[in-house]
């Protein structure tokens, strides 16, 4: 579904990715996780070209990237939920949902009407549809997130940390809609420190620092007896 | 010195017209501003380098000369180059949108550089174009931002539009003028035409204090 090769990402003088290798297959849930600067969010956002990357490969659902109208075009196969939700805040929960199903899937206001509520309904929050972003909870929001995302309909889902900036009370509702995701067999991509969700609902946890990713395994593999110090001395920090 | 409160109240038709004429003038430029500073805007954040080059060259040589220099350019330089002459009140707005343009293109990168880089990005991984996140996410919500500092260029405006009488279009300014050179009123002329600037700058700046409330109180929507 999504295969990296050597990946480079140079920020000037900054060498942040140094040369990944990946392959996430369909229906994989993939947890990465590793020490802040590690390189976890840039490597996500290689993956649809939100950054450039500097050298190296990737191909996403078959589709090399060749110019921007390529660029379009995997994005639209690729939702992304953000740290900090990124709502459109001039936009009620519904709109929010319809905006790009209707500018690049060009379905009319009605088809895009009973994805958003079908989705709204998928993420428990139907009586929010009128409702502006600023008037939903932290937990609520990132819901609406998801579900804006997943409106286009996408084959992979990247998530970058979509938990950090809730609430502890909070974090729960969110790593349950993307529990469900996950039984639903949607491809996913998740950095997080979740390790708990990781566990449960991921097939593979790849642990990156520095750069380079230093070890992969299955999260049991992975949790009861990492192989690399370094991931042996995150691990103990963080669980 | 005995003040003439008579020739105040005999030549306030006159100046009162000036005055509509002035206003013309600050909405048609600022109008026209709007648009070419918006293009001009966007262009400067372009990806392309010579159309960033473009945007800033004229953003920087309109900012960078006085307009009275640039009504000059237009009303008696253009001319020669285009071999007839340019009707007062064309010049007028010509040059006048071209300078309020550059100062909108600044408010207007402003406006936009001021929203959470977050929305481009949201934008962009749902497929949408450049553009297309421009228009929807980026530029409805700089709107409401660039309000005050649009008002503040419309009163700048409706000032430095007194500048178009010295190629003798009879705006507010012009119009004291000429009514001075047949009465002599000089002091009681000066006054009256200060004081219906003020009543119009005030004017407007009351309005955007209503507008700019408005848009804080249903923030957002
Ligand atoms: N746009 C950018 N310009 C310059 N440097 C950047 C940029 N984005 C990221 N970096 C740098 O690249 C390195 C890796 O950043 P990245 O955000 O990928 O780390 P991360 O693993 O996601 O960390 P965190 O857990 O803190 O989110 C950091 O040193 C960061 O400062
Ligand atoms: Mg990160």
């Amino acid at each position: 579904m999504i295969s990296i090769k050597n990946l480079h990402k140079h920020f000037g003088r900054l060498h942040v990715l140094k040369g990944i290798d990946v392959e996430i297959r369909e229906q994989e849930v993939v947890v990465i996780i590793g020490p802040s600067g590690s390189g976890k969010s840039t490597l996500l956002r290689c993956i649809n070209y939100l950054e450039e990357p500097s050298e190296g490969e990737i191909i996403v659902d078959g589709i090399t990237l060749t110019g921007e109208s390529s660029i379009n075009k995997v994005r639209a196969e690729v939702g992304m939920v953000f740290q900090r939700f990124n709502l459109f805040p001039h936009m009620t929960v519904l709109a929010n949902i319809m905006l790009a199903p209707q500018k690049v899937r060009k379905l009319n206001r009605n088809e895009s009407e009973i994805i958003a509520h079908d989705l709204l309904k998928k993420v428990g929050l139907s009586d929010k549809a009128n409702a502006y972003p600023e008037q939903l909870s932290g937990g609520q929001q990132q819901r609406v997130a998801i579900a804006r995302a997943l409106a286009m309909r996408p084959k992979i889902m990247l998530f970058d940390e979509p938990t950090s900036a809730l609430d502890p009370e909070m974090i729960n509702e969110v790593l349950d809609v993307m529990k469900n995701l996950a039984h639903e067999g949607m491809t996913m991509v998740v950095v997080t420190h979740e390790m708990g969700f990781a566990r449960e609902v991921g097939d593979r946890v790849i642990f990156m620092d520095e750069g380079r990713i230093v070890e992969e395994g299955t999260p049991t593999e992975f949790f009861t007896n990492a192989r690399e110090d370094r991931a042996k001395a995150f691990l103990s920090k963080i669980l | 010195m005995e003040l003439d409160f008579g020739l105040i109240v005999r030549s306030l038709p006159l100046l009162l017209t000036g005055a509509v004429v002035t206003i013309q003038i600050t909405v048609l430029s600022v109008g026209f501003g709007l648009f070419i500073g918006m293009f001009a805007g966007i262009a400067r954040m372009a990806k392309f380098w010579l159309v960033r080059a473009a945007a800033t060259v004229y953003v920087d040589f309109i900012r960078g000369t006085p307009l009275l220099v640039q009504i000059f350019i237009i009303y008696f330089a253009l001319p020669l180059l285009l071999g007839k002459r340019i009707d007062p009140f064309l010049a007028a707005i010509t040059a006048c949108s071209i300078n309020s343009g550059a100062y909108i293109a600044e408010i207007f990168r402003a406006g936009i550089q001021s929203i959470d880089k977050g929305q481009m990005e949201a934008g962009r991984s749902l497929g949408m174009s450049w553009i297309q996140t421009m228009c929807y996410v980026i530029l409805p919500q700089a709107f409401k931002r660039i309000i005050p500092p649009l008002g503040n260029e419309f009163i700048a405006m409706l000032k430095d539009s007194s500048l178009v009488s010295v190629i003798g279009f009879e705006e507010l300014t012009r119009r004291g003028q000429l009514i001075i050179a047949r009465t002599y009123g000089s002091f009681e002329i000066w006054v009256t035409v200060a004081v219906i600037y003020l009543i119009m700058t005030l004017t407007i700046s009351r309005l955007v204090d209503y507008l700019e409330r408005r848009y804080k109180i249903d923030d957002k929507h």
